[in-house]
């Protein structure tokens, strides 16, 4: 499983990336979502937990089962740690999303082009 | 000693700042009064040390005794503790002596200029302190921190004259030498503290620990020791202005000649001349000492004594003879590692440097006041003893003493300078040769300099007469202030002769200055009884004597003949503006390469960087490019379905033309994302990124709809290398997170939150979040200032939103006011 998810990683770095080093606006603001969607993958694949191939919630099952162990409690639930960084990191890439499509409407309506080569000769046509 | 000892040594130290300081409170026209409290704090400084030497003693330099520590600040090693050995203590009664001297002058040299009394006093008062902190603190720390104080007080002394925009970039370039010097000698200090503290609880921090204990703990061959003498010595050499620093001491004559005559000539530019004195008795062991010291000051010796010659500024004249004096100090105690009959090679340091004071500060003092009433050309002073008689015999008296005649201190001190040369000859062969010729050029100078001032202030032939279209380079205060009358007009040369007599009293009556100096010299051999009388040198001949007198014989030929009368320009008042030249343009050059704005190719630097970063890594430890071993990937079909789908959706995402199909396509990705959460077993993960992934295909779609449908023209543009270089980082990253993800290591770092998530142990005081969602109580309990930053972001972002955003309802412009009303009320 780890093997199928380092792949999803890299394919999606690699195309986030690529969209990144172009010249239009729209794609690139697509990369640094996608971007987000990589690097979180990436994490949870680190984070090493093991597979469920029933996910308990699905079954209404309780997280911590009568196996818990206070005293080792990582021997029978997955590294939570990694789940708290991932959340936050949701939050401030979407903040970052809605805050960069807003620039990017804007930017269409006041410059007529979303294209950086265009936009770089607008601005100096302003000054 | 008791602490209240180091409480009045602070005190002494503290007393010109703080009496500088009180003079702003008296009111502008009280110059007598403002004089007067000015000259307090050196007159309590200087009495307080007095005092205190008195009832101690002079700490001798094998056994130090340090005043007990008041703690300052214990853990960077900077305590309160002075020590008063022979050459801090010396230094410190010539500060604060000096300094009366100069509170005096200034009294006469600014006459009724009351504002520039004003900001003198204080600021004259800043440098005595800091002065006097450099040569009596005993931590080293506490000597560098003094050390640059001088600089910055240096500095606003320099550019005196705020609205000359010669005399403030010659203030930032005596700024930025002595303060870069300033830096080295910090490290030098540090590496030192380090170096010695390696087998040792506590390295030496310690003026007094070094000199007890430094022999002991050094290795002459260690390494570290060498860098950290080495870096101290460069901060001790631009601050003396050694080649090829010296440049800025000329430059600095754009002050006012009080400011010369005390910072730039008898205490300051000595500061690294105590330096060397204070490491001498332990750090002259090393090699490198000898080598490198005699060489650079005896070579700056020569060649500030030789462009003094071609001078025909008063003020840059005494400059550079002050660089030449300083290169032979330095020199000296170069000498001084050399060993001669069991002894080291160096004979009376301290009144070596007394007689540099003694003399170089009373001729900048006479040079500021004929520049006052006449000029500070030679050319222009011509015949000047029947205008000012009093003057230019104070002058001629220090002039007498720069040329080292009988009868002066001076005169037994360059015996003993050329008496170490020739004794030299023991340990480093015929170059004592070369060093004997360097210094037989350099009193040629001076004695050729001393015949041209009485010549030509007499006006006696031979003189120097005004050059036709000759070159007036002076910045200084010449005639810019108007001149005091009665009294106080008399204290722009009285101090000078007070202070140039006490050059005859070591030169007339030996007994009573070896008296005063003798319990505060350390090196005192041959001349163990005293200094020897004028007389001593012809009595017993020898080559050192035979030297000076070819060298008296040629500086009076030189001096009278037409040799060398030009005023040259230095090579090496260019060294500054070239440095800064290459920094302010130079730089500003690479900006613009470097920084061009575009987004596109910051990002390529920085995924480059990282592909190297990745290369070198790989390079380094090869075993990371191992497969591990892993389990089969097909062993759960549903994660590969997930899996593929997230690769397809992305991959068609450049692809893919039209717009709406695009955000259905990264709205799929993201799902997808989603139920991988799911299967590892996140389901908070899973909820919130569920809900975003939701809002945010419908803020595309809507983004989208506002957006005009522009054709993108550029889409062929640089396709190969954005694709190669994407498929590369891709690939290194999903690299790192598979070896990463099988490594055999098992962090588990989530083990505390798990612990604690709901009840308490001792680890947190038996304080638990209460929670069973532990992500949830790890979110807002133990990474508490990690969700306030998310919060903070996300209401940045709203409120970034919502003002990017006109208002439905615009606010009436500026158009459907009445412009006319607006007018006729600003009106």
């Amino acid at each position: 499983m780890t093997i199928i998810l380092s792949i999803c990683v890299a394919v999606v770095f690699a195309v986030s990336l690529y969209l990144m080093t172009g010249r239009e606006l729209k794609s690139i603001a697509m990369g640094v979502f996608l971007l987000g969607h990589a690097a979180n993958l990436s994490i949870i694949a680190m984070s090493r937990t093991p597979v469920r191939h029933e996910p308990q919630l699905l079954k209404g099952a309780p997280i911590l089962t009568s196996s818990f162990d206070p005293a080792h409690p990582m021997n029978s639930i997955v590294d939570p740690l990694p789940q708290a960084l991932i959340l936050t990191a949701i939050v401030i890439g979407f903040a970052v999303m809605a805050f960069l499509l807003s620039l990017l409407v804007l930017t269409s309506r006041k410059a007529g082009t979303l294209n950086l080569e265009q936009l770089g000769t607008v601005a100096t046509q302003d000054d | 000693m008791t602490t209240s000892t180091t409480f009045w040594l602070l005190f002494c130290v503290l007393a010109p700042t703080l009496l500088g300081l009180a003079t702003l409170w008296l009111p502008k026209k009280a110059i007598t009064a403002r004089t007067l409290l000015a000259l307090l704090g050196p007159v309590l400084s200087f009495a307080i040390l007095v005092q205190h030497l008195a009832t101690h003693g002079v700490s001798s330099i094998t056994a130090p005794v340090a005043s007990p520590v008041v703690e300052w600040i214990p853990i960077l090693h900077m305590n309160l503790s002075f020590m008063t050995d022979g050459l801090g203590g010396f230094f410190g009664l010539l500060v604060s002596g000096i300094g009366i001297l100069i509170v005096l002058y200034a009294r006469g040299y600014f006459g009724p200029d009351e504002a520039s009394l004003y900001r003198f006093y204080p600021t004259l008062g800043f440098f005595t302190t800091a002065m006097m902190g450099i040569v009596l603190s005993d931590y080293l720390l506490v000597t560098v921190m003094f050390w640059e104080l001088t600089s910055i007080s240096s500095f606003l002394l320099i550019g005196w004259d705020r609205y000359d925009k010669h005399a403030v970039k010659l203030a930032m370039q005596a700024f930025f030498t002595t303060g870069l010097g300033g830096m080295f000698l910090m490290g030098g200090v540090l590496m030192l503290g380090y170096a010695t503290g390696i087998n040792h609880d506590e390295g030496l921090w310690r003026w007094s620990e070094v000199l007890t204990q430094g022999a002991a703990r050094f290795n002459p061959s260690d390494p570290l020791i060498i860098a950290a003498f080495g870096l101290m010595l460069f901060g001790a050499t631009t601050k003396s202005a050694q080649w090829p620093f010296h440049y800025w001491l000329p430059g600095a004559m754009a002050a006012p000649t009080p400011v010369s005559a005390y910072l730039h000539s008898a205490t300051m530019v000595k500061a690294g001349v105590f330096l060397v004195g204070r490491m001498f008795p332990v750090f002259a062991v090393l090699q490198i000492w000898g080598n490198i010291i005699i060489p650079l000051g005896a070579f700056t010796m020569v060649l500030g004594a030789l462009i003094a010659l071609n001078q025909h500024d008063l003020k840059r004249i005494f400059a550079y003879t002050t660089v030449s004096q300083l290169g032979l100090l330095i020199c000296m105690y170069g000498l001084g590692s050399l060993h001669y009959e069991g002894h080291p090679n160096i004979e009376w340091d301290i009144t070596q440097i007394a007689n540099h004071a003694f003399y170089k500060a009373p001729l900048f003092i006479i040079a500021g006041a004929l520049g006052h009433y006449i000029s500070r050309d030679i050319t222009q002073l011509n015949g000047a003893f029947k205008k000012q008689p009093w003057m230019v015999i104070t002058m001629l008296l220090g002039g007498y003493a720069l040329a080292a005649g009988p009868g002066t201190i001076s005169f037994p001190a360059k015996e003993f300078f050329l008496h170490a040369i020739y004794d030299a000859h023991e340990s480093i062969g015929s170059w004592w040769m070369l060093l004997m010729a360097m210094a037989a050029i350099t009193a040629m100078c001076n004695v050729a300099i001393f015949v041209r001032l009485l010549t030509t202030l007499m006006g006696w032939p031979g003189g120097m007469k005004p050059a036709s279209g000759h070159g007036h380079d002076d910045h200084g205060a010449h005639g810019e202030h108007e001149h005091e009358h009665g009294f106080w007009a008399q204290l722009i040369w009285i101090p000078a002769l007070v202070l140039v007599s006490l050059q005859y009293v070591g030169g007339l009556m030996p007994g009573l200055w070896s008296q005063w100096f003798a319990p505060l010299e350390t090196n005192m051999y041959h001349f163990a009884e005293g200094v020897p009388g004028a007389l001593h040198a012809f009595m017993h001949p020898g080559v050192p004597l035979y030297v000076s007198l070819v060298a008296i014989a040629a500086g009076v030929t030189v001096g009278l003949s037409g040799l060398m009368r030009g005023a040259i320009v230095d090579v090496h008042d260019r060294i500054y503006p070239a440095m800064y030249w290459l920094a302010v343009t130079g730089g500003g050059r690479a900006f613009r390469t470097i920084q061009t704005g575009r987004f596109r190719n910051y990002l390529v630097f920085v995924l480059l960087a990282f592909l190297a970063a990745y290369v070198a890594a790989m390079i380094l430890d090869p075993a990371m490019m191992d497969v591990p071993p892993a389990e089969s990937p097909f062993e759960f079909v549903p994660g590969v379905l997930l899996g593929v789908i997230i690769c397809a959706t992305s991959i068609l995402m450049p692809i893919v033309q039209s717009r709406v199909v695009r955000v259905i396509i990264l709205g799929s990705c993201g799902f997808s994302v989603v139920g991988m959460y799911l299967l590892y077993q996140a389901p908070d993960l899973a909820l919130t990124q569920l809900m975003f992934e939701i809002i945010s295909v419908i803020l595309f779609v809507l983004v989208l709809r506002m957006l005009p449908d522009l054709k993108e023209t550029d889409r062929a543009s640089g396709r190969w290398w954005r694709f190669s270089l994407g498929t590369l980082t891709g690939l290194a990253i999903g690299w790192l997170t598979f070896i990463s993800a099988q490594s055999g290591a098992e962090p588990k770092l989530g083990e505390f939150f798990a612990k604690n998530s709901y009840t308490g142990t001792p680890d947190t005081q038996g304080r638990g979040g209460g929670g069973h969602n532990i992500v949830n109580v790890t979110l807002v309990d133990f990474r508490g200032f990690d969700t306030l930053g998310e919060i903070t972001v996300l209401s940045i972002a709203a409120l970034g939103v919502f003002s990017l955003f006109p208002r439905r309802k615009p606010l009436p412009t500026e158009l459907e006011f009445d412009d006319s009303v607006v007018r006729g009320a600003t009106a």
